[in-house]
């Protein structure tokens, strides 16, 4: 079985962009999200897959190639839906490269010790404006 | 026990009716502060309002190391969260979820849940079981139909009526586990008789029901 679907789950602000770079890098892409007005926000250069489907319906992911994947990119809008695909994905389908988007930074503990790489746009702009308040205070 | 129940109107009402007694330690969890209050006036029981798959909400609650923790959220995902939460930072021994589709019982139990729910899962069991038997048999199925108990009448026209158990060539894949007889119940041995009217309860696989209810049925040839 060759691995070499890249699939990303919600087409929120960072899901459509990743799978428009990744699009435009070659990858053979398959987006999923319920709604379908969620597309428009891909580039009109987009070439992969454009499923409108629940993520969670275990029946719709299969249909979407998610035996066949290498890499996938969880970032829906809702916590617990991305905890349960990234489990899924790595305990189910072992798929070799997760990431997943958590709002909230204490899902991590609940990924520790899988091969899940988790980022948390929270403490990320946190730290931002940490680091940009301290430039700031060096400029004085 | 402690008992922890989360989110659920009426669901939760009846379980802590259920519950409610001095052995147990109840942790009620609702989402709905509409819901919490109702249940509150109805059970008269404290209710922590918050989400149950929020880590702050856990811990404020006091579940650690409690002994079951039934998620009774709408979304299966909500409960998958919260179960998970549970067993893996709070150290919940067993956990419990509803899910509104059948296609996650038995994926969230391979994922670490300890017992999944569905309505329709189970309509659906029921059905099948019961279609495939006569109406006088009843079947229980346990464990997510990996394993049946039928109840089966013994009449006088059977071949295994006034026999020794240990004379019957019964299938290996079956065992009768208990024999009502009357009021009483008796566990069966090797020098129990089988006498007719008697209700047999017989523990087996779902795909073996058939065939063991066909060995019990067998009639004696007319003479």
């Amino acid at each position: 079985m060759i691995r070499n679907k890249y699939l990303v789950i919600g087409c929120g602000r960072l899901g459509s962009s990743i799978a428009s770079e990744a699009s435009a890098a070659g990858e053979n892409v398959i987006i999923i999200d319920d709604d379908p007005a969620s597309f428009d926000r891909l580039d009109d250069s987009f070439s992969g897959y454009q499923i409108t489907a629940d993520a969670t319906d275990v029946s719709a992911l299969e249909e979407a190639y998610i035996k066949t994947a290498n890499e996938i990119v969880i970032a829906t809008g809702n916590d617990n839906v991305n905890l349960f695909l990234a489990h899924l994905a790595f305990e189910i389908y072992q798929i070799p490269k997760i990431f997943v988007r958590f709002d909230d930074p204490r899902y991590g503990s609940l990924v520790a010790g899988m091969n899940i790489k988790a980022i948390y746009p929270f403490e990320l702009s946190l730290n931002k404006i940490k680091a940009m308040m301290q430039q700031g205070d060096k400029g004085k | 026990m402690r008992i922890v129940i989360a989110n659920g109107g009426k669901t939760a009402s009846f379980i802590i009716e259920m519950f409610k007694s001095k052995e147990n330690q109840l942790i009620v969890i609702n989402s709905s502060r509409a819901q919490a209050q109702n249940l509150m006036k109805t059970e008269h029981i404290s209710v922590y309002v918050g989400s149950p798959f929020r880590q702050f909400v856990l811990e404020e609650a006091g579940v650690k190391n409690a002994d079951v923790f039934i998620s009774l959220c709408e979304a299966d995902t909500d409960n998958y969260a919260s179960c998970i939460l549970a067993k893996k930072i709070f150290g919940v021994k067993k956990c419990i979820c509803v899910v509104n589709n059948p296609e996650n019982v038995d994926l969230y139990r391979k994922l670490g849940i300890d017992s999944v729910i569905s309505s329709t899962y189970l309509l659906a069991q029921t059905i099948r079981s019961e279609s495939s038997v006569e109406s006088l048999i009843k079947t229980l199925s346990l464990d997510n139909d990996k394993i049946n108990v039928i109840e089966a009448v013994v009449l006088s026209k059977y071949l295994i009526a006034n026999k020794k158990l240990m004379d019957i060539d019964f299938p290996k894949f079956a065992s009768i586990a208990a024999i009502y007889r009357g009021f009483q119940i008796m566990i069966p041995n090797g020098q129990s008789v089988l006498k007719p009217k008697d209700t047999l309860m017989v523990v087996t696989a779902p795909e073996n029901q058939k065939k063991v209810l066909s060995f019990i049925q067998q009639e004696r040839p007319k003479k």
